[in-house]
């Protein structure tokens, strides 16, 4: 990828237009990093039982790419490669601290329910395969947006699940009854781990069905 | 030589702003959740007490009918909770906290009780590691609702209560325990007679 790229922190006005608008569609679509790459599944597993964990777990991980890729770009150059991979760890854990420390400050009861999975955001992969993939080859500019990009990609298949998890598990949408029990019984499975698994292998089908169009495309 | 110290500066810098950035969104954080967690025990202890408060109220709500309706008495070097009502007339129920070991980590509770100090109105464990879906339901309201209306004084006197099979009690003393959780339901019968032993111990030594 890094080879297609103007050499340096060079960006020109036109180049870097066009490269911000490819990452936000690469990484919100084309490579989203849950469907196509498959990074990020154990959260997407654990915190959508209900549609507003998800969310704000969704927030979180655009928060935390956007801002890693951004420093991790502006240090780029400044770096020592034999540690940049620390580098690049201290940095991310730097800010996924910092909105674990917001949320259990101000939202005590949404950082009860995301327990550890707040934390263990450090460790996603879709952040440091950014941050090594990405940010350190390009420059601020790009590396925010690609950053962002990811997060929101990221945010939407979770948004996904955690609308048919917690519709189909119990029957309400963010707390309030959409499907009333005298209409629709509860399935406690979709709450389940067993369901978090059906949800994301049927996302992802609907995720190739849409997206097999597009590849069509880029074959002819 | 020269890009080792280079290596080295660069991580005394990054690690130094990692640092100071963490240090102040910890201490902007920190007032906020000293006064989250303080509602999170004035919460327990309202609940433990059924105390009505709305479920969805926020931390200011539960600090004023808290303040309202429970004093705390540190007599007797035991803490207590009393709920006296908004209108301060003879209490309505007791609260004393407890805490022991359980399976796997330190469970903490609230126990409390009737004016009469011997029949249980509620049980809470707020804090507890045990199994989750075995010992770990003793963290739900079904098996907490168990000990409502229980005496702590069996029929032949002696204070305690015991945690038998499920489905199996009939005394007053007698609760149902979780099928596959006898060792937590063991020691949770541990932690709340010692808890009871206390409270009948203190009362004799009053009336005399």
């Amino acid at each position: 990828m890094a080879a297609s790229m103007a050499p340096g922190g060079a960006c020109a006005a036109g180049q870097c237009a066009g490269r911000c608008a490819k990452a936000l569609k690469d990484g919100t679509f084309t490579e989203n990093p849950v469907c196509v790459q498959i990074l990020g599944i154990c959260s997407a597993l654990a915190v959508t039982t209900r549609l507003a964990n998800a969310l704000v777990m969704g927030a979180a991980l655009i928060f935390t790419t956007g801002m890693s890729n951004l420093l991790i770009s502006l240090l780029r150059n400044a770096t020592p490669r034999r540690i940049r991979m620390i580098a690049e760890v201290a940095i991310i854990a730097t800010f996924v601290i910092m909105f674990d420390q917001f949320l259990k400050a101000f939202y005590p009861a949404m950082s009860k329910q995301l327990g550890p999975y707040v934390g263990l955001i450090i460790t996603n992969c879709i952040v440091m395969g950014r941050a090594e993939a990405y940010a350190m080859q390009n420059p601020p500019l790009p590396s925010i947006v690609d950053g962002l990009a990811n997060g929101m990609g990221y945010a939407a298949v979770l948004a996904v699940i955690g609308v048919v998890r917690e519709l189909l598990g119990t029957g309400k949408l963010l707390g309030f009854t959409v499907l009333p029990p005298t209409v629709y019984t509860p399935n406690q499975a979709m709450v389940l781990a067993p369901g978090a698994f059906v949800v994301l292998g049927c996302a992802l089908a609907v995720y190739a069905v849409l997206k097999a169009p597009a590849r069509q495309e880029a074959k002819a | 030589m020269k890009s080792s110290l280079y290596t080295v500066l660069y991580s005394l810098a990054l690690g130094t702003v990692c640092a100071l950035l963490l240090t102040g969104a910890s201490l902007i954080a920190r007032p906020y959740k000293d006064s989250n967690a303080r509602a999170a025990e004035e919460r327990t202890i309202l609940q433990v007490l059924l105390v009505p408060v709305g479920q969805e109220a926020n931390a200011a709500e539960v600090s004023r009918v808290f303040a309202e309706n429970v004093r705390k008495d540190e007599s007797g070097g035991h803490v207590r909770y009393i709920y006296v009502g908004a209108d301060g007339s003879a209490p309505k129920a007791v609260a004393i906290p407890f805490s022991g070991p359980g399976l796997w980590g330190p469970v903490k509770g609230f126990i409390a009780l009737e004016p009469d100090m011997r029949t249980i109105r509620n049980v809470i464990f707020h804090e507890q590691e045990e199994t989750p879906g075995l010992g770990g339901e003793i963290g739900s309201a079904w098996f907490q609702e168990r000990f409502r209306g229980k005496r702590i004084i069996g029929a032949d006197g002696t204070p305690g209560i015991t945690i038998i099979r499920d489905g199996r009690a009939s005394g007053l003393n007698e609760v149902d325990g979780i099928t596959g959780a006898t060792m937590t339901c063991e020691k949770v019968k541990l932690m709340l007679n010692k808890c009871i032993e206390l409270i009948t111990r203190e009362d004799k030594s009053d009336g005399s």
